[in-house]
C-alpha cells in the first residue's frame, strides 16, 4: 500500500490544539484510507479521502461536518468526531498534490470482525448472537432514522460483528445526511440498493434504508441473498446489466408466497433452504411485507420498530434441542420437530411476564420492555438472565442481573429471597416477584426436563 | 451452537494475465520489474478474494515471446498460487496469447455461470504475428465481449494503439488516465501500483458491487463493470534519485 500520511510521523492539524501521530495505515479502499493514530494516548482511527472521491462529492465536507455537530444517534456507530485539514506546516508531509482532508472516529476493537466474514461462512457464531446483531442492526437503524437522517448506503461492507455477544458497529457514517435532504453522491451498493433507486428514480433516504436494512438482515439470518433465486441461475455472466435486471427491473423474492419465478435452487442456494424455515413465521412475514409489496411500495416496508419486536421475541421463543443442542425457534401450538436433528423438541418451562412470554433456555433474558409498556425493547441492560446448574445443566434457573431482591414463590406457598446476582431454580416455583414486575413460571405439560 | 454450516453461494472468477516476455523486455529490468510487481501484488489480491465471498477468484498466466505459453495454466487459487518468474527473449507473439486465451474462455472448459473474467495484457512492444487475428478469435466469444480487459504500456516503445484495440473503443469524453486507455507505465513503481489496482480494485468491482456514487452512470454503463478509479498519484517521499524510467 502506497500510504498517503506518512507512517510513524506526528502531524499537526488546523483545530487540533496537538499533534496526531500517524501509528499505522490499517487499510485503504477506492474513497480514501484509514490509519489508526494516537491523540494523547487515546487510540483512534483517521479516514483520509482521496482527491478524486473528494471531487466526486462536494457536499461531503459540509455534511460530515452537520454529522459531527449532531452526535452519534447511537453507540453502534463510528461516528466521525472531528474533521482534519492539515496545518501549513504538516501540508509537505501529505503525499498528495492535491488538497485534501480526513476526519477522526473511534477505532475499532480487535473483537469486532467484517460481517463478510459471517456471510462468507468463516465465523463461529450462534443463532441467539446472529439474532442479536440483527436486533442490534434495527435498533441503531431506528436511533438514525429517529434523529431524522438516514444512512443511504447499508451494505455487509460497512458493518463489524463481535462473534461472542452479538453486539455491532457500523462505519462508514459519511453518507449519512438529513433525509430528504437530497445531499450527497451515494446512491448505494447494488445487491443492497432500492429498486428505485437502483433504476435512478428515487434518491436513496429513510424508505430505501429500510429495503437495505431489510437484506442485511435477510443475509446476516440466512447467509444467502433475497433476490437471487432460480432467475440469478439464468444468467450466464453476472455484471452489471444482469444486476440491473435481478435488483432493479424484476426483482423477486426468492420466498414470495405468490411468485415462484425465482425459488432457491437446491444444491446452488441450499443455504436459503436451511436457514428459512428456522425462524419464526412472523419474523418470516416482515421479510415478505419488504421484499414482495415494499420492493415497488417503499412506504410498506417493515419498519425498524417493527423489526425490533419481532426480533426481540424471536430471541424469547429460544429453546435447545433436546437431542443435538442446536438452537431452534419455539413457536406455540403444534408439536415442533428441531430444524437440525428433526428429535420434538420438549415442553419446557415458560416465563410469563406483563409484556410477553420468555422460553426458559440458558441464555435467555428478561428485559425492562417485558415489563414496562412504555420501555422501547432493548437488550443492553437485561434484568435477568436463565442459567443451567453448573452440576446438571438440565436443571435451569433464574439469575438476577437487577440491582435489587426478588422474592420466589414455591408451589408449596413459601417465599425465598433471591439477592442481586444469586439465581434461583426455577424446579417448583411458580412466580417471582422482581422490581420490575412479577414473573410467572409455568411448566409445560410433555416430556421435558424435569420441573 | 454454531450457526448452520452452510455458505454463501458463489461464481468463479476468472483471472488473467498476458504477459509479453519479448527480449526487449529483458532491457532496463523490465522483466525483473513485472516479476516482482505481480508477486508483490498477491497478498492483497489474495485478502481481496477473502473479502469477497460471492466471487472464487481464480488466476492464469500467459506469457508470449516467439510463441504464446501457458506460464500458470490451471485455473488457482489466489492464495494458493506461487509466481515462479517469467523470462525475457524472442519476438512478440500477442496474438497467439490471445488465442490460447480465447481457447481458454471457450465453454467448456468455461464454466456456464461466472462473474466477468479479467485479462490483464502487460506488453512493451509491437505484436509481431497475427494480433488482428488473435483478438477477432477472442472478441467472437461471449466471455471474450464481456471480459474486463486491461492493459499496461511499459515504457515508450509500447504500441498503445494495438493495446487500445485490444480494450476496445476509447472513452470520449473523458481526458487523461482512464482504466479504459492503455495505462502507461513509466517505471517500477507505477507498473507495481498498475498492477495492484488490478488485482485488488478491479478484481473487486468484478466480484462484488461497490457503491455507488451519483456520476457512476447507472444507465446503460460504459463497460459491463464500472471501473474504479485508478489509483491516485501518491508522491514518493524516497523519490531521490528518480526511479529508473523506461
Amino acid at each position: 500500500m502506497n500510504w498517503i500520511l506518512p507512517e510513524g510521523v506526528s502531524l499537526g492539524f488546523e483545530g487540533l490544539s496537538t499533534p496526531l501521530r500517524i501509528v499505522r495505515g490499517l487499510g485503504g479502499g477506492t474513497q480514501g484510507q484509514v490509519y489508526e493514530v494516537d491523540l494523547e494516548g487515546e487510540r483512534l482511527a483517521l479516514k483520509w479521502y482521496l482527491p478524486a472521491c473528494i471531487a466526486r462529492d462536494p457536499a461531503l465536507e459540509r455534511r460530515l461536518g452537520e454529522s459531527i455537530r449532531a452526535t452519534a444517534p447511537s453507540e453502534d456507530f463510528l461516528w466521525p468526531i472531528a474533521l482534519l485539514r492539515p496545518s501549513p506546516a504538516s501540508r509537505p508531509l501529505i503525499r498528495l498534490r492535491e488538497e485534501s482532508f480526513g476526519y477522526l472516529m473511534p477505532l475499532r476493537p480487535a473483537s469486532f470482525v467484517g460481517a463478510g466474514e459471517h456471510a462468507a461462512g468463516r465465523l463461529t457464531i450462534g443463532l441467539r448472537e446472529v439474532l442479536r446483531a440483527c436486533f442490534f442492526l434495527a435498533d441503531a437503524f431506528h436511533a438514525l432514522h429517529l434523529a431524522g437522517l438516514c444512512y443511504k448506503d447499508v451494505s455487509l461492507g460497512n458493518l463489524f460483528l463481535e462473534p461472542g455477544s452479538g453486539r455491532i458497529l457500523i462505519c462508514d457514517n459519511d453518507n449519512v445526511a438529513v433525509d430528504g435532504s437530497g445531499q450527497g453522491a451515494v446512491l448505494g451498493t447494488p445487491g443492497f440498493m432500492a429498486p428505485e433507486v437502483l433504476l435512478g428514480q428515487a434518491r436513496p433516504g429513510a424508505d430505501s434504508d429500510l429495503f437495505s436494512l431489510a437484506v442485511l438482515l435477510f443475509r446476516l439470518l440466512t447467509r444467502h441473498d433475497p433476490l437471487k433465486g432460480q432467475m440469478e441461475l439464468a444468467i450466464r455472466c453476472l455484471d452489471e446489466p444482469a444486476r440491473r435486471r435481478l435488483y432493479g427491473e424484476d426483482p423477486v423474492f426468492i420466498f414470495d408466497p405468490v411468485d415462484f419465478r425465482n425459488r432457491p435452487d437446491p444444491i446452488e442456494h441450499a443455504a436459503a433452504l436451511i436457514t428459512w424455515p428456522i425462524y419464526p413465521r412472523p419474523l418470516q412475514a416482515l421479510f415478505e411485507q419488504t421484499f414482495c409489496r415494499g420492493l415497488k411500495q417503499p412506504s410498506r416496508r417493515t419498519l425498524t420498530g417493527q423489526w425490533k419486536q419481532e426480533l426481540a421475541r424471536t430471541l424469547d421463543l429460544r429453546v435447545l434441542c433436546g437431542g443435538c443442542g442446536q438452537e431452534n425457534f419455539q413457536t406455540t401450538g403444534a408439536s415442533q420437530l428441531c430444524w437440525s436433528c428433526g428429535t420434538p423438541l420438549a415442553e419446557g418451562i415458560t416465563l410469563i411476564l406483563p409484556r410477553g412470554t420468555v422460553l426458559a433456555a440458558p441464555d435467555n433474558e428478561l428485559h425492562p420492555h417485558h415489563f414496562d409498556p412504555l420501555a422501547g425493547e432493548d437488550l443492553r441492560r437485561p434484568i435477568g438472565r436463565v442459567v443451567a446448574h453448573p452440576r446438571d445443566a438440565r436443571r435451569l434457573g433464574l439469575h438476577n442481573l437487577s440491582a435489587e431482591a426478588w422474592s420466589a414463590e414455591r408451589a408449596d406457598g413459601r417465599a425465598v429471597r433471591v439477592e442481586p446476582g444469586a439465581s434461583c431454580s426455577l424446579a417448583g416455583v411458580t412466580r417471582i416477584e422482581t422490581s420490575a414486575g412479577t414473573v410467572a413460571v409455568q411448566s409445560r405439560s410433555g416430556p421435558g426436563p424435569a420441573a | 451452537m454454531p450457526f448452520p454450516d452452510v455458505k454463501l453461494a458463489n461464481r468463479p472468477l476468472h483471472f488473467l494475465y498476458l504477459c509479453d516476455c519479448s527480449g526487449s523486455m529483458a532491457a532496463s529490468g523490465k522483466m525483473q520489474a513485472l516479476n516482482q510487481a505481480i508477486r508483490q501484488s498477491l497478498p492483497g489480491m489474495a485478502a481481496v478474494a477473502r473479502d469477497n465471498p460471492e466471487a472464487r477468484v481464480l488466476v492464469r498466466a500467459v506469457s508470449f515471446a516467439d510463441h504464446a505459453a501457458w506460464h500458470i495454466e490451471r485455473p488457482t487459487p489466489v492464495d494458493h498460487l506461487e509466481w515462479r518468474d517469467l523470462q525475457a527473449g524472442g519476438l512478440t507473439a500477442m496474438g497467439e496469447a490471445l488465442r490460447l486465451v480465447a481457447a481458454a474462455l471457450q465453454t467448456p472448459p468455461m464454466e456456464v455461470r461466472a462473474l466477468p473474467p479479467v485479462l490483464v495484457l502487460i506488453s512493451d512492444g509491437q505484436p509481431t504475428d497475427d494480433f488482428a487475428g488473435g483478438l477477432e478469435a477472442l472478441l467472437r466469444l461471449p466471455w471474450g465481449q464481456k471480459a474486463v480487459r486491461l492493459a499496461i504500456a511499459l515504457g515508450h516503445d509500447a504500441d498503445l494503439e494495438v493495446l487500445q484495440r485490444f480494450i476496445g473503443g476509447e472513452p470520449e469524453a473523458e481526458a487523461g488516465r482512464s482504466p479504459r486507455r492503455p495505462l502507461q507505465a513509466s517505471n517500477a513503481t507505477s507498473l507495481a501500483q498498475y498492477i495492484q489496482w488490478a488485482s485488488t480494485a478491479v478484481v473487486g468491482a468484478a466480484s462484488m458491487p461497490a457503491s455507488r456514487v451519483a456520476e457512476t452512470p447507472l444507465g446503460p454503463p460504459a463497460g459491463n463493470i464500472p471501473l474504479p478509479d485508478l489509483p491516485p498519484t501518491v508522491l514518493d517521499p524516497t523519490d531521490d534519485v528518480g526511479p529508473l524510467v523506461w
